[in-house]
Formats: structure tokens, sequence, C-alpha cells
């Protein structure tokens, strides 16, 4: 049953990724881009990764998508109509994305077992996270804190 | 399912975001296609998360997803300066930092 979900969500996030990429219209490739991280955490559902999914979908789909949105709402979208895409990149493109992608499952084909379906929650992630990895913690605080007050320098009016 | 499913599944994602990255030229998709590629990443941290059985690489989807929480925030602050400063949103109007 988790093998099934995993492949139907799975597909999802990548058709839905792949509609994001290619849709000529900013706001609904934000919208697919928004389904496509909601499948990504029904993905990380499946495998037992609870609480990861849950921030996934309030980070990601709640947080970031929404901030895209609505930056895309002061702009003019009329002004984004965008030429057709060029023969040659799409080939080269889809050349260097095919090539990636055979060489990493080509890696990957090393590789066996499969992964345990152990549920993790907040409270295992918990310990690890507040004792081994406090410094990165602080760290990531403080990045956060930096990007905040950049971004609102950067985007401040000159008067 | 084993784990070269999750290796695919964060193969494809990194495959459309190249994609995306390399053929577009409307700067909020590019964004897009970058946020793809941290997804692919978080994927596969899970995937080798739950194979081996620790917590460590779970904790890192935290991390990445920190980081691209700011760079979501700088980045956007930056395009809509540059689309006040030029009136666009395509990368070929912004050839000023070219060489």
């Amino acid at each position: 049953m988790n093998g099934l979900f995993f492949y139907l969500f799975g597909f999802l996030a990548v058709a839905l990724g792949l509609a994001a990429v290619l849709q000529r219209n900013v706001i609904k490739g934000g919208v697919a881009l928004l389904g496509s991280f909601v499948s990504l955490g029904a993905v990380y559902f499946t495998s037992g990764a609870e609480f990861i999914g849950i921030v996934q979908v309030m980070v990601y789909g709640g947080a970031i998508i929404v901030l895209y949105l609505f930056a895309l709402m002061t702009m003019d979208l009329e002004k984004m109509k965008e030429e057709p895409l060029r023969l040659g990149f799409v080939s080269a493109g889809g050349f260097l994305a095919g090539v990636l992608f055979l060489l990493i499952v080509y890696g990957a084909m090393s590789l066996e077992g499969a992964p345990s379906l152990t549920v993790s929650g907040a409270k295992e992630l918990a310990s690890p996270l507040f004792y081994r990895f406090l410094l990165p913690f602080e760290v990531v605080s403080v990045l956060l804190l930096v990007a905040t007050i950049g971004a609102v320098a950067v985007g401040r009016r000159e008067e | 399912m084993s784990i070269t499913g999750y290796v695919i599944l964060s193969a494809l994602l990194f495959s459309v975001g190249l994609f995306g990255l390399i053929v577009r030229r409307n700067v909020i998709s590019l964004f897009f296609s970058l946020e793809l590629l941290l997804n692919s990443a978080n994927v596969l941290f899970v995937g080798f998360s739950k194979l081996y059985g620790n917590y460590y690489g779970e904790l890192f989807v935290f991390f990445v997803l920190a980081v691209a929480a700011a760079e979501a925030a700088v980045g956007l602050a930056i395009v809509v300066a540059l689309y006040r400063l030029k009136g666009s949103v395509n990368t070929e109007d912004y050839s000023s930092l070219r060489w």
C-alpha cells in the first residue's frame, strides 16, 4: 500500500514539476509547483518521515510558494510575455538533463536494500537536532536573520 | 519499494529542474526550477536516512528548508528591485552585468 502511494505521489510530483517548469503563465506555474511540493510531502509521509512531510507542506507550500505568488502580484503580468522556447536551448537542456538522469540512476545501481518504514515524528528528530546539531541550528537561525535584514535592505525604495 | 525508487524520483526532479533552468528566460520560473533542485536533494536525504536508520539525513532536510527560505526571500527582493529598475523579469534584459 505504501509503495502504491509512493509511486502515485512521486509521479504527481514529477508531472506537476514539469508543468511548473514548462508553463508559460507564471501564476499557473506557481500553483503547479505548489501541487508538486504537496505531493512530495505525501511521498515523505509514505516513507514514514511524517514530521518532514508536514514541514514540507507548511514551509514550501505555505510560505515559499505564497511568497513567490505574492511578489508576482506586484508585477505586471502583461510584461512577462516570453517568446517561445528556442529549439537550441530545448535540445541542449533535454540532452543535459537526460545524461544527468542516466548518470544518477547508473550510479545508484550498486545500492540495494529497502528503507525501513519507521515513523519519525517530532519526538525522534528533536533530540539529535538540539544536541548533536545545535551549532548548525544556531547558524541557520543567524542566516535567517541576515536574510530577513538583507531582503528588507535590498527591497527598500531609495528616497 | 526499494531505495532505487527514491533515487529515480530524485533524479527525475533534478533533471526537470535543470531542464527548466536552461530553457526558461523568466527569472521567476528560474526560481521555481531552483526549488525543484533543492527538493530533489531532500528526497534523497529522506530516502537514505530511512535506509541507514538514523535521523541525520532528515535533520539536513530542515537546514535545506531554512536555506531555501532565505534564498527565496533574498532572491525575490533582488528580482523586485531589478524589476523596478528595468521593468522586466526577462534575463535577457539583465545583461548589464555581462562582460
